[in-house]
């Protein structure tokens, strides 16, 4: 009896081991939020026109009949701009419409980042002060959604698309719920 | 020179204070318990109260713009959990997925007196019968304290 309370410790710490070798292994990142909104219809955005790019609104995406991508960037974000190259391989290569939610942004510098770097976007929306993207949870730039013909909101990413993102998460995705 | 230099000190952290509490000032109660339970989700364990994040200001605009259409706290609150879940509400809610979080402590404090109970209660040391001394060891004991005491 007195054994197996003296190895108590012993078991706990084992325990608290197990807990943070799982985390060490998972690699995933704690302050990752889930989407609550996984598996929901695309809830209502307002948006506004940028220049002369074309605006969409939820309707827009319901109509396309086909899954896409919404991407949140802002020309200030520094991980958007690593991840534009990877948009444009997106629309251009694979044939994926983008929609792009400018968050938070100057419409000039917006601009010029279109204009500079490629326009991945098939539509663009401004969402001046942040309130339409709080919407959709994000609590970031840049995030991306993967939405599906119906307009169900499938997955979403936070942080940058780089090119181990898109190769093995964001199109194996759109090709399993085409 | 020291204390100029703390007092300079001092002031700045004053005005840094001030500084923060400029934004969104919650001039209403209900507002200011918002923004109080409300977590923010850049520095994940701060409250909007708490946060000047850039997201942090617009949660706080949006909490001022809901309360002035006549939402109440709770219509809020609900608002917000459905957009980015409940790991926004900085109080969990008392529901059967969160009973461990609310429980878990009350478990671990029985656990702690149960095990000091059962150790006290096994420990030789502590029992009586190993105090009685025998009359040797009595007058070695007088000795040893006759002897602290004088010095």
């Amino acid at each position: 009896m007195k054994k197996i309370y003296s190895s108590l410790p012993l078991v706990f710490f084992f325990i608290l081991v197990i807990f943070f070798f799982r985390q060490l292994i998972l690699k995933e990142d704690p302050s990752e939020l889930p989407s609550v909104l996984i598996d929901k219809s695309l809830p209502i955005i307002k948006l506004e026109k940028l220049a002369e790019y074309k605006l969409f609104n939820r309707e827009n995406l319901l109509m396309l009949k086909e899954p896409s991508l919404i991407n949140v960037w802002s020309s200030w974000c520094a991980p958007c701009k690593v991840e534009h190259e990877f948009l444009l391989a997106m629309s251009a290569k694979y044939n994926i419409k983008i929609f792009g939610i400018n968050y938070k942004d100057d419409k000039k510098d917006a601009m010029k980042v279109l204009k500079l770097s490629g326009n991945p976007f098939y539509a663009i929306g401004r969402d001046e002060d942040g309130i339409q993207s709080i919407n959709l949870g994000v609590y970031g730039v840049p995030e991306t959604f993967v939405i599906d013909a119906n307009g169900n909101i499938r997955y979403r990413h936070v942080g940058p698309i780089l090119e181990y993102d898109m190769k093995n998460t964001i199109l194996p995705i759109l090709n399993s719920i085409k | 020179m020291k204390f100029i230099i703390l007092t300079v000190f001092f002031i700045f952290s004053s005005i840094a204070l001030t500084h923060s509490q400029v934004s969104y000032k919650a001039d209403n109660i209900e507002a200011y318990e918002l923004y109080e339970e409300l977590r923010c989700l850049v520095c994940q364990n701060q409250s909007l109260l708490d946060s000047d994040a850039p997201l942090a200001l617009d949660l706080k605009k949006l909490v001022l713009d809901k309360l002035e259409e006549g939402k109440s706290k709770e219509e809020i609150k609900l608002f917000l959990v459905e957009r980015y879940g409940e790991f926004i509400l900085l109080k969990p809610t008392f529901t059967i997925k969160n009973i461990l979080l609310w429980v878990g402590p009350l478990i671990f404090v029985i656990f702690g007196f149960f095990t000091t109970f059962i150790f006290l209660r096994k420990n030789p040391l502590i029992k009586e019968e190993n105090v009685n001394l025998t009359n040797i060891e009595k007058d070695k004991l007088k000795k040893i304290i006759d002897r602290e005491l004088k010095e």
